[in-house]
């Protein structure tokens, strides 16, 4: 279900850690909020640091792969 | 002991035997009349805010998507029985209303990143000669406030432009848009009907042709994630402020 079926940036990204970033991005910023979910406030900073480090980490690649493809002036 | 909850669904009824969740537990049904809310048992001090978790997290939910289409919990619902029972008795009319929109559904994300242009900087003056720290504040201020007006254009110009290229196919459409000094991410978040999902890629690989100077990743079809939030305030529900 998760497959990435079309992947037209960055063919230097392998499939399956852009899968696995997705899949973290989809698990922790989405989906049905429950109230329990404050009985892991405690390990609130481990997931905004996950989820930040994930898009970080992506638009940063990202940005690398477009800078390596611009054409040099 | 608390509940880890997965998802929340209609029509299921039984689970395969093999299906384990968040540490590695056995995942079992929580019935609330026509209701099932998918879970495991779990104490508080075992749960572990880890890869693995988050990643057997979706292994449930995409194995129940594979029977219906669920509404998926956030990574880390912990919560009681009466805390579930709860929560599904008081907001039994706004579930059944979000699992009949996604009913059927999946959700396909489109990430789309450009280059910030010349022309896209020229939209927001540089703040030269500040003739003082009160004109600079103000001139700061305006600054943001053009960068989240070509932020609300941008988005309408993409919504309007994948509305275009994929017609009547997106039931439901999520954009954001995340600035950057040097590019643009935009991420545009659907909602379709299964069956559907070979003509939106189809669609989708057509329009990607058509912006070569936007770099496109396409993935799904997944559980309708963005899609599974009940705009409520739940926050006082349980007495947490």
């Amino acid at each position: 279900m998760s497959d990435f079926d079309q992947i037209i940036v960055g063919e230097e990204w392998e499939g399956a850690e852009l899968s696995l970033l997705e899949t973290l991005d989809h698990v922790l910023n989405r989906g049905l909020v429950l109230a329990g979910e404050i009985t892991i406030a405690v390990a609130d900073i481990d997931l905004i640091f996950i989820g930040l480090n994930v898009l970080v980490s992506s638009v940063e690649t990202a940005h690398e792969t477009l800078r390596k493809r611009e054409p040099t002036e | 002991m608390r509940l880890y909850v997965y998802c929340l669904a209609e029509g299921v009824d039984r689970l395969n035997n093999t299906l384990r969740g968040v540490s590695d537990a056995p995942v079992r049904i929580v019935k609330f009349e026509d209701l099932s809310a998918v879970v495991s048992d779990c104490r508080p001090e075992d749960f572990q805010v880890t890869r693995k978790n988050a990643l057997a997290h979706h292994e449930v939910v995409q194995s129940i998507t594979e029977q219906t289409t669920p509404l998926p919990a956030r990574f880390g619902a912990l919560v009681t029985v009466e805390q579930l029972s709860n929560y599904v008795s008081t907001h039994h009319q706004a579930i059944k209303a979000k699992l009949a929109h996604v009913r059927g559904g999946v959700e396909m994300n489109v990430r789309m990143i450009r280059t910030i242009t010349r022309a896209d900087a020229s939209q927001v003056p540089e703040n030269e000669n500040v003739p003082g720290p009160g004109t600079a504040f103000l001139l700061e201020k305006r600054k943001e406030i053009l960068r989240a007006e070509a932020g609300v254009d941008r988005k309408k110009q993409l919504s309007s432009w994948l509305r275009e290229k994929l017609g009547d196919l997106i039931k439901e459409e999520k954009i954001s848009i995340v600035p950057s000094e040097t590019v643009i991410l935009a991420r545009a978040d659907h909602l379709i009907e299964r069956v559907d999902v070979q003509e939106y890629r189809t669609k989708m690989g057509k329009a990607v042709e058509e912006r070569p100077e936007v770099r496109f990743m396409v993935s799904g079809p997944w559980p309708p994630y963005s899609f599974a939030n009940i705009e409520l305030e739940f926050s006082s529900q349980f007495g947490v402020s």
